[in-house]
């Protein structure tokens, strides 16, 4: 298992219904996406925090391992706007407005993130997948998915394993080796994952396959007082937003 | 390359979304359509699926000393078409989105457009293109893996010029920054993603014949097929 969902399983929100926590961490996202990076998205980046380090229970290192992946993206990503091309100052040149564009930009996509994550751990595939069909996904769909996250987890341990015996057999010493392996693992997983879609086809074959997957889905009820919650929570942003902006800025 | 989380103005992003929904919901139906009339190819599906997951897993060396991931579009489309692999690369990324954090819900619909739509249809086109014209099977493999990766960014530079124009040269300076900056990685990753997807298919040929008929893959659709075929 990736390490997002392995906490997403742990999580202390677990037993909660996935609609709560979609609410709740999808809102916080759009919220930093619609209002003024500043200062609506510091304000949502703050507030996602509280929630994720607080009731949440997201150990902090945890959570930083997973937030300087995005972090490093929205940093690399906001750099292009540092620079303006053509134009009389030359090729390229330090555009005007581009420290203060970067810096708007990197704030939303933070905040962004931190909402996504805030959904990603406490909310498993496992418990999310099976509940799309109620939400209109088509179910050969939402089937497909649920195949696709088993045979992910089983693939990416067996292209680990062989990685480990690549490099153990000096194949990543050249240049050339490495390609070589690099074809060999992307081989092997093709094989690999028609061979375990074989076997599992034939193990469900004898317990009576008709072409639906069911599954468990631990029982929950979405919580009225939570999501009252969530929406004090996330018209308390945009208030605050607006009247930092009007008041304070 | 995903476009993180957030990034896009809100607009752009409901446009990217649209801009992409017919071609998903298009491949949903045909997956749907084929998963009725076979209820076991969900298996193979989600194996084809996973494995598109697993290879954007693997890192690449660049010829700039870099190293990246490849984005499995042209392999994908030749091995599963382009309609399946809109739907798999959907899933993909947002498996991708939630178990990685790589890319973004708000920015799901732009990076389907460039990688699950885009990418797979170019990349296809080019190897039938190439197959119609009796191509060797390696040498069109090459160009479709080459053309999805760089369509895929060119489509990526497209969207990140859109969503932010120079300010005194507009959408073409921003656009003219944006391929500027990809052109420098991305030409040396698509030829490396097209040399990987070559040895992948040599060690697949070798090995997996009997799938790779199946999914019709070396058929060539050329003159040499129709003679063959007009003979029978």
């Amino acid at each position: 298992m990736l390490p997002i969902d392995v906490a997403a399983h742990s999580s202390r929100w677990r037993r909660r219904h996935p609609a709560e926590k979609a609410l709740l961490g999808l809102g916080l996202t759009v919220s930093a996406v619609c209002l003024p990076p500043w200062p609506g998205a510091v304000v949502v980046a703050g507030a996602t925090l509280a929630v994720l380090l607080g009731p949440a229970g997201v150990p902090p290192r945890q959570l930083w391992r997973a937030f300087r992946i995005p972090l490093g993206f929205c940093v690399t990503g906001a750099l292009p706007l540092l620079f303006a091309v053509g134009g009389p100052a030359g090729l390229v040149s330090l555009a005007p407005e581009g420290p203060a564009d970067a810096g708007r930009l990197l704030l939303r996509t933070s905040a962004a993130s931190l909402g996504v994550l805030l959904f990603a751990f406490t909310t498993p595939m496992s418990d999310l997948l099976p509940r799309l069909v109620r939400a209109g996904v088509p179910a050969p769909v939402v089937d497909v998915a649920l195949v696709m996250y088993r045979i992910s987890f089983l693939l990416l341990d067996a292209v680990h394993q062989v990685r480990q015996a690549q490099a153990a057999r000096l194949g990543h010493t050249s240049r050339a080796a490495v390609w070589r392996s690099l074809a060999g693992l992307g081989a092997t997983a093709f094989v690999r994952a028609f061979d375990r879609a074989e076997r599992l086809q034939t193990g469900l074959a004898g317990r009576g396959y008709d072409g639906t997957l069911r599954v468990l889905v631990p029982g929950a009820a979405p919580s009225r007082p939570f999501l009252s919650g969530v929406a004090a929570l996330l018209a308390g942003i945009v208030l605050a937003t607006l009247l930092l902006e009007r008041y304070a800025l | 390359m995903h476009i993180a989380e957030g990034y896009l103005p809100p607009l752009h992003a409901v446009a990217w979304g649209a801009a992409s929904a017919p071609f998903v919901v298009h491949g949903v139906r045909a997956l749907s359509r084929e998963v009725k009339a076979h209820p076991e190819s969900t298996l193979l599906l989600g194996a084809s699926g996973a494995f598109t997951f697993v290879l954007s897993a693997l890192k690449i060396p660049s010829v700039t000393g870099s190293c990246s991931h490849p984005t499995g579009t042209g392999l994908g489309a030749i091995l599963f078409r382009p309609p399946v692999m809109a739907v798999l690369g959907t899933i993909t990324l947002l498996f991708q989105a939630l178990l990685l954090a790589h890319g973004g819900l708000t920015t799901l619909g732009a990076n389907v457009f460039s990688m699950a739509v885009v990418g797979p249809w170019a990349g296809y086109a080019v190897f039938r293109l190439l197959r119609s014209w009796d191509a060797p099977l390696m040498v069109s493999v090459f160009f479709a893996a080459f053309v999805a990766d760089l369509s895929t960014y060119c489509v990526t530079s497209v969207q990140l010029a859109l969503a932010f124009p120079d300010p005194g040269t507009g959408v073409a300076g921003s656009l003219a920054k944006f391929t500027g900056i990809f052109a420098v990685t991305q030409l040396p990753l698509a030829v490396s993603e097209g040399l990987l997807t070559v040895l992948v298919m040599r060690l697949l040929v070798k090995s997996s014949k009997g799938d790779l008929t199946r999914l019709g893959v070396l058929v060539s659709g050329g003159r040499a097929a129709r003679k063959e075929a007009a003979a029978r």
